[in-house]
């Protein structure tokens, strides 16, 4: 048997090494009777393509950045909305809601999800300290989904779309000056040549997830499947304490590089909140009756 | 059967359908199927109809049919002859005249577009019409164009350079800069051949009017005003931020419009057989990435070019000889697969390899870009071949052969580059940090 | 007949053009929001929501809808250096190959990419950016760009049938 697995990001990514690891182990669990080629930084399907490559069977595994699919279910987007779940202990349990949820939704698109890492907290980049929400009042800040313009439209701040790629340059020439992502994303993108400002806020914390056709998986036998199934679990476990270790040691590189990283004052911590609060409203007026189910396990 | 085995049956395919006539982009998808269909489980008919989707709505590709109408616009409005009129009495001392128009005109429409075949399409019809009225050998010509279009990919703005950035991890910012130096080093080359060649058979080159004062020189060269314009806006644009370099494509069709309406010498109907034959030549360049994006996944799936790779990887060379074995590698792939698709198909592999050695990744970038460069224009798959011949009729294989020796100046910027590291790293190191 | 499928290469080219020249509108009027913002300070910021998003369907109509077109024109490449050696009559049965292998390929191709548009209609994808545009109305463009292209295909065949001659162009001198 042998599998192709296209996966978005490239192979420094902790994701990407990740799930090089869970496909050794599960050619280690069948003795080599089971391999899976993992394709990395979308050299097989671009990004977009990944999820419908699976569905088709056109490849029996892919990953890709869960909340890409928050367009056509908002319970997809949970764990993008800003300032819902802000640490590792409440992502778990937004997981923990979120997975029979979405479990459901992919399988009637014939996917089955083996398991999901998140990418460390989001944090703030800009050029200067932000103390409160009053001083991104008026800066051009980066969104690429409804989310973040709603975001940033709330908190004063001028949406502006760029291109992940494009990011440097837009700093550079200022078409844009402020970002939320993770310190990982920051340092491969070596934000400190564009950038002088980091502060984690924990804005949210996304999910890649990996998931596999049901029916291909069906077809392997009781073993293999075990295999894949235990395989998935470990590295699920395994991916979330790389992304903890992640956070630390990328928030640790960027300061070496020369970034200011300061902790967010109370006051821009209470004012962010304010907005996730005002946004959690306004996504209650839109989400579907899964996504609210979904809020309702999570916050009681 | 083998992999070498495969690969040989399947660039035995890929001939007998170009000889035969079949439309280049069909070739690749037909090639790209049999390599599906008789060596691998997958979906053939499925992939490629995702393919066809996925890599035909791409907003980096915006920006192509935008390059070509400009071209489109330029040639048929005064402008372009004016840029030639104007920079003549310049260059007509200087060994091979206006055939730098072509090397320095690529160069600095790199600084705008990322791909090597707009910069080919947008250029060469200006200056391949041009020039051969003008009388200058065709070889030159296409040989310097064909040649010079390849900087699209190296001075920034680079999509290649964006690719191999978001595979590797590479700052995008420091790979630009990076790509600076070496692009001015085969501006250096290219001019330089032009030069040599002119030297040792004066007569192959054309007389230009000869402006005895400075000051009727400077006259002369009002014609160039509106050029120049479009070039600072088009540039200025991206620079300080306004545009993207794929909204700078936009702002140069409204500008080389507003250029060409102003000059009188552009009318409505000129402006329709511009977009015509930009939809086309767009449609045919566009068709021809989406063929090639198929053959690419179709060896993904094959993994024939990352076992190669890891044949190469098994023989633990030395750094340089490493880097020797990959050339060729990357050439002979790079005959009958697009550029990108071979960076894109062998990071994965190439670039452990590549750091177990200690080799920089950030110079591997741009030696990478070089040779992807190259591959642009080998036969039988050479995207400026394919270009250079939908804008002139020339067939791909006498364009190939005139830019031989342009093919040879890349091998020897590889050799440079390799000699001195520096040309890659100073101005990346010299950035800060 | 013959009048008809002119037409049809003609009007698709012409969506084509039009495709173009609204990539180019959409861009141009997002650069003059950007200028306005540079001059009169991020206050005046706008963004044309998922611009972006557009611009690359606006693209991928204008390479579909334009392919019968561009084929009919002869600008697609092909590399007829070898069959140009060829007596008249070889050349004939070479064209005639070569638009048969065409339109296997591209029939092929049309098949699967309505099965493709059929799926993205039947899941409802939709695009992730600001304003989800469902997937399937770009595509439908391409796929009818495609359908164009299997006909004009099937069109040379019988033309070539019936003439006994080549009957395109090569996109090359001759
Ligand atoms: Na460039
Ligand atoms: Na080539």
């Amino acid at each position: 048997q042998s599998w192709d697995m296209p996966t978005p990001y490239g192979d420094s990514t902790f994701h990407t090494q990740n799930i090089a690891q869970f496909a050794a182990d599960v050619s280690a669990a069948t003795d080599g009777g089971m391999t899976i080629t993992v394709h990395s930084a979308g050299s097989l399907f671009p990004h977009s393509e990944i999820k419908n490559a699976v569905r088709s069977r056109q490849v029996q595994i892919g990953e890709f950045f869960l909340s890409r699919l928050s367009n056509e279910d908002l319970a997809y987007g949970m764990d993008s909305q800003p300032f819902l779940a802000t640490s590792y202990d409440e992502a778990e349990r937004l997981w923990a809601a979120q997975k029979p949820v979405v479990s459901a939704l992919l399988e009637e698109q014939g996917l089955m999800p083996l398991f999901s890492v998140p990418w460390p907290a989001q944090g703030l980049y800009t050029n200067g300290e932000i103390a409160t929400v009053d001083d991104l009042s008026g800066l051009r800040f980066r969104a690429y989904n409804a989310a973040l313009e709603e975001f940033a439209t709330l908190a004063g701040a001028a949406p502006v779309q760029v291109e992940a790629s494009n990011i440097p340059q837009a700093f550079s020439t200022g078409q844009v000056a402020a970002m939320i992502t993770s310190p990982s994303t920051g340092v491969n993108s070596k934000a400190w040549d564009f950038v002088t400002h980091y502060t984690p806020i924990n804005a949210w914390v996304p999910k890649n997830i990996v998931v596999v056709n049901k029916r291909e998986f069906d077809r392997l036998s009781d073993d293999v499947q075990s295999a894949i199934l235990n395989a998935a679990e470990v590295a699920e476990q395994r991916g979330w304490d790389m992304s903890k270790a992640e956070a630390s040691q990328q928030t640790a590189a960027l300061a070496e590089n020369g970034i200011v990283v300061y902790e967010p004052s109370a006051e821009l911590v209470s004012g962010l909140q304010a907005i996730g609060a005002t946004m959690l409203e306004n996504w209650n007026a839109s989400a579907s009756d899964d996504a609210k189910a979904i809020l309702s396990t999570y916050s009681n | 059967m083998s992999d070498p085995m495969i690969a040989v049956v399947l660039f035995a395919v890929m001939l007998v359908l170009l000889a035969l006539g079949v439309w280049v982009a069909m070739a690749l998808m037909l090639v790209a199927l049999v390599a599906m269909v008789a060596f691998t489980n997958a979906p053939a008919g499925l992939v490629l109809a995702t393919t066809l989707w996925g890599h035909s709505h791409s907003w980096a590709l915006a920006a192509l049919p935008l390059f070509i109408l400009m071209g489109e616009i330029l040639l048929r409005s005064r402008l372009a002859e004016d840029m030639f009129s104007g920079l003549g009495p310049w260059l007509a001392k200087a060994p091979g005249r206006l055939l730098h128009v072509n090397v320095l005109g690529c160069a600095i429409f790199a600084a705008v577009s990322g791909s090597s075949a707009a910069t080919a399409a947008t250029i060469g019809r200006m200056s391949v019409p041009e020039l051969t009225d003008r009388g200058y050998p065709e070889r030159l010509i296409i040989g310097t164009l064909a040649g010079s279009a390849t900087l699209g990919l190296l001075i920034p703005p680079s999509i290649i350079l964006i690719v191999y950035g978001v595979a590797t991890e590479q700052s995008i910012a420091r790979l630009f800069m990076a790509g600076v130096l070496p692009g001015l080093m085969l501006v250096l080359l290219f001019s330089g051949y032009v030069a040599v060649r002119a030297w040792m058979n004066p007569e192959l080159i054309p007389m230009e009017e000869i402006k005895s004062s400075f000051k009727d020189k400077v006259k002369g060269s009002r014609r160039l005003i509106p050029v120049a314009l479009l070039i600072i806006g088009v540039i200025g644009s991206i620079y300080t931020g306004i545009a993207s370099p794929t909204d700078a494509a936009a702002l140069g069709v409204v500008l080389s419009i507003i250029l060409a309406v102003s000059t009188g010498s552009f009318s409505f109907a000129d402006f329709k057989d511009a977009l015509m034959s930009a939809t086309r030549t767009s449609c045919m360049i566009a068709f021809i990435l989406v063929g090639a994006a198929f053959l690419s996944i179709s060896m993904g799936f094959t993994g024939i070019p990352r076992n190669l790779a890891a044949w190469i990887g098994g023989m633990e060379l030395s750094p340089y000889a490493l880097l020797a074995a990959l050339t060729v590698f990357f050439v002979v792939l790079g005959c009958f697969l697009d550029g990108i698709s071979v960076v894109v198909l062998t990071t994965s592999i190439v670039m452990p390899m590549v750091s177990a050695v200690g080799i920089d990744p950030l110079w591997f970038g741009i030696y990478l870009v070089i040779v992807v460069e190259m591959s642009q224009i080998t036969p039988p798959v050479g995207f400026n071949l394919f270009v250079i011949q939908g804008l002139t009729g020339i067939n791909i294989l006498r364009v190939a052969r005139a830019a031989l020796p342009f093919f040879l100046l890349l091998v020897l910027g590889v050799v440079l580059i390799t000699i001195f590291p520096e040309i890659v790293t100073a101005l990346p190191n010299a950035m800060g940090n | 007949m013959r009048r008809f499928l002119d037409r049809l290469y003609a009007v698709s080219g012409a969506l084509a053009a039009l495709s173009i020249v609204g990539i180019c509108l959409i861009v141009t009027a997002q650069v003059l929001f950007n200028l306005v913002a540079r001059i009169m300070g991020p206050g005046w910021s706008y963004t044309i929501p998922s611009y972006a998003d557009f611009a690359g369907f606006m693209l991928a109509a204008a390479t579909f809808l334009a392919l019968a077109y561009t084929l009919r024109h002869g600008a697609h490449i092909r590399v007829t250096l070898v069959s140009q050696t060829l007596p008249k009559a070889g050349q004939f049965v070479a064209e005639l190959i070569c638009f048969v292998l065409g339109l296997i390929i591209t029939g092929y191709a049309f098949y699967y990419f309505v099965l493709l548009v059929w799926e993205s209609w039947h899941f409802g994808d939709k695009s992730p950016g600001i304003i989800a545009v469902p997937l399937w109305i770009p595509q439908t463009a391409a796929a009818v760009g495609l359908g164009i292209l299997v006909i004009a295909l099937i069109d040379s065949i019988v033309e070539s049938l019936r003439a006994k001659a080549p009957i395109l162009g090569a996109g090359e001198e001759v």
